[in-house]
């Protein structure tokens, strides 16, 4: 590092996993990636995060589909994270001498990253996932952690016991002190969520991801190795209990409902915590004497000359003369044609619905939400095949 | 090589939105821009990466949105935007009396860059124009001097401040006057010049007056004599801003989606500005919107007829929007009625008021008012 000053506390961000439950969605790109809420990416929530909360060091560790995902961090100007000593540094896995290593799990991506954590030698590392919509002060559960004076501090949140095995499951006294911890077990015992977000003590953990190295039965997980094994070893872990809008994207269904429920909270931003992202910089959005839009969050660069209800649009999407959008989300630089219809879908970037053609079913219908992959073409005869091999 | 200079304050008698605190070029278009974003823009897209800024008054606001020119690619290490702000130059520091001109302050910047040619610019003027075939046409014309012009008609509006060529049958200027009583088709600058870096601070060595009417009728219309000056014809999309009747005209024309695909959409260059990293917009389920453009940030209720709508701004329910310019944090409450107002930055329209201009005078309100 040319420059590198001490900090008190850097966040690695696990922006590698595919995010294989969004199925077609994470096929060229991963999921930290995916657009989110008309212009943003998922990786904007807890850049965001970090740079309001002071944390201005953050290294995004990146191995699934990285390339939109590097042209979109770029410098990380966008965040203001383009700092002389630290800001964002996107860190790949690379050979060494004795090992040429893909990440094999979070625990091992952050054992590989530990010379660059070591040059700003901090005393906490926030570990951070790139797969979730919040807004979240690290600081708070930073000054938390140093107030109880803990080893390893667990972000949770309650979730509806019907969907806890989805999730890293604590037991906790009355103090907060995690007593127990089951990563997606099948019969939970409690209902209070991990949140992918841990702050450790960098000292300790090292020692703890070095042991952890060794064992040959390990994945290599935080949830299913290193945090266990702390327990085990009697450390001091606390749980944070987090009560604001939290959301796991990581499945169609859910990209979906939490993009609709921007419709009845826009909680994206209030006095001085904007998501801040990349922007394409197009002109404001156009809505044209044809066109109608009700109950819709819209941005820069659309173009409406048909109707829309209860949607999402990203940038640049054009929705022509007496087509319908209804209950979908639509990413980037989609066109619906004349008179076509989309109903309860998830259109990928770059999609297209032919004159007149259908995509999705009705969800008054009790229709299933469906998802069209980026670059596809809808024709009338619903026949799908992609824009390159026509 | 080529350094582009941007007059900020072409016009400097002028103002553009009706705001007496912002300086020409810094009058809002489309929603989301300001004036001179196309002239950095298209010297951007031109590849001229090295670019004064003159400034003249009121160009507090401008500056805030250039900043280090990040938006523009133009934070660099070689090259970039530098302002050139009045200063005080004699010991009665007043800044009416500095000795030297407006175009002068930038001679020093100038004389040290090792470009050839100057691009002087009016950045009050809208369009999307690559310089780089005019440069061409330059040299191989054998002319001192390139004056690009746009054929327009024109109609309405005030024109005494644009600029009008007379072209002799070999494509050179020979004549320029102000539009004045002019109508038809006519020959309008574009405001921009082509002009070799020594003859630009010959030109311009003592002259006071920084305004682009000034520089066109006096400086470069005295030189025809002995300097020859030829046309380029831009044959895209323009527009040419100095009064809010102007401001208000072609605002409204970018409603027109062939004009605004002219500006925004021409030859695949991107014209660039200031992000803010504002909220989507989000209409309610009692939104009627009709033929109008809305910028990010917005939440909107209410009905919205022929409107422009800037950034941040709110429209309650019953609220009725028509014929419009609602510039940045406007706020219209529930059933207000609005149709052809101009409202500056932060303005708020309280429940149930009525208010009313006319397409050809529209009513200016100016900023963080409270109707």
């Amino acid at each position: 590092m040319v420059f590198a000053e001490r900090k008190e506390c850097i966040a690695m961000l696990l922006a590698g996993g595919r995010g294989s439950r969004l199925k077609s969605l994470t096929e060229q790109i991963a999921k930290p990636a995916v657009t989110f809420g008309g212009k943003y990416k998922i990786i904007d929530f807890p850049l965001t995060n970090c740079v309001h909360s002071g944390i201005d060091t953050v290294g995004v560790m990146t191995q699934y589909q990285p390339l939109l995902l590097h042209d979109y961090i770029g410098k990380g100007q966008h965040w203001d994270l383009d700092r002389l000593s630290g800001g964002v540094s996107i860190l790949p896995p690379h050979s060494k001498p004795g090992s040429t290593a893909w990440y094999s799990g979070t625990a091992n991506a952050v054992y590989q990253n530990q010379n660059f954590i070591e040059t700003f030698d901090p005393d906490y590392v926030l570990i951070l996932a790139g797969d979730h919509v919040y807004k979240m002060n690290y600081r708070i559960m930073l000054e938390y952690h140093k107030s109880v004076n803990a080893d390893c501090t667990i972000a949770v949140i309650e979730v509806p016991i019907k969907d806890a095995h989805r999730f890293g499951i604590m037991s906790t006294d009355k103090n907060d002190v995690i007593t127990e911890f089951e990563e997606k077990p099948e019969h939970p015992k409690n209902n209070l969520a991990s949140m992918g977000i841990y702050i450790f003590n960098w000292r300790m953990l090292k020692e703890y991801l070095y042991e952890d190295e060794k064992n040959p039965t390990s994945s290599h997980d935080f949830g299913k190795d290193v945090i266990p094994s702390l327990l085990r070893d009697g450390k001091r872990m606390f749980a944070y209990r987090f009560d604001g809008y939290w959301k796991d994207v990581g499945t169609e269904e859910s990209l979906w409902q939490a993009n609709m429920d921007l419709l009845d909270d826009l909680h994206l931003g209030f006095e001085n915590w904007h998501i801040l992202s990349r922007t394409a910089g197009l002109p404001p959005h156009y809505i044209a004497p044809t066109g109608s839009i009700k109950n819709t969050i819209i941005t820069e660069g659309c173009e409406i000359y048909g109707l829309v209800e209860n949607s999402i649009l990203s940038v640049g999407v054009i929705v022509e003369e007496g087509a319908v959008v209804k209950d979908s989300v639509i990413m980037e630089n989609c066109r619906i044609s004349k008179s076509a219809v989309v109903e309860y879908a998830i259109l990928d970037e770059n999609v297209v619905i032919a004159e007149g053609a259908q995509a999705g079913e009705s969800r008054a219908g009790n229709g299933k939400l469906n998802v069209y992959s980026r670059g596809t073409l809808i024709e009338t005869n619903r026949f799908t095949r992609r824009k390159e091999d026509m | 090589m080529y350094v582009g200079l941007c007059l900020s304050d072409p016009h400097p008698d002028r103002a553009g939105d009706g705001s007496p605190s912002r300086t020409l070029s810094a009058a809002y278009f489309a929603g989301r821009y300001h004036l001179v974003d196309f002239m950095l823009s298209n010297m951007v897209n031109s590849k001229i990466y090295n670019i004064g800024m003159i400034l003249n008054s009121h160009y507090q606001s401008l500056i805030e949105h250039i900043g280090m020119g990040k938006e523009w690619d133009l934070a660099r290490k070689s090259g970039g935007v530098t302002f050139f702000p009045p200063y005080h130059a004699d010991e009665r520091r007043s800044v009416n009396n500095e000795l030297d001109g407006p175009l002068q302050r930038a001679a020093a910047f100038l004389a040290e860059s090792h470009h050839e040619y100057v691009i002087l610019a009016d950045s009050s003027v809208v369009c999307n124009i690559d310089y780089r075939p005019a440069i061409e046409a330059h040299k191989k014309s054998g002319a001192d001097i390139t004056a690009i012009y746009t054929k327009k008609h024109i109609t309405a509006g005030e024109r005494e401040h644009l600029i009008v060529f007379k072209i002799s049958e070999n494509g050179k200027v020979i004549g320029v006057d102000k539009a004045g009583d002019l109508s038809g088709q006519i020959n309008l600058s574009l405001g921009s010049y082509i002009i070799p870096k020594k003859t630009f601070i010959q030109l311009t060595a003592g002259e006071k007056n920084c305004g682009m009417m000034h520089f066109s009728k006096t400086i470069l219309a005295g030189a025809l004599d002995r300097l020859v000056v030829a046309a380029y014809e831009f044959r895209g999309y323009s527009a040419h801003i100095c009064s809010p009747q102007t401001f208000y005209h072609y605002n409204m024309e970018m409603l027109d989606t062939e004009k605004r695909n002219a500006l925004f959409d021409f030859e695949g260059r991107m014209i660039f500005t200031n992000a803010r990293d504002s909220l989507p917009t989000k209409y309610g389920t009692s939104a009627n919107i009709r033929n109008s453009l809305v910028a990010d940030g917005c939440q909107i209720e209410g009905t919205l007829i022929n409107s422009i709508i800037c950034r941040n701004v709110r429209i309650g329910a019953g609220a009725v929007v028509k014929n419009c310019i609602l510039l940045d944090g406007t706020i219209v409450e529930k059933n207000a009625s609005l149709d052809c107002i101009i409202s500056d930055r932060m303005v708020i329209i309280s429940e149930n008021r009525n208010m009313m201009g006319y397409r050809t005078y529209p009513v200016y309100i100016e900023g963080a008012r409270v109707i």
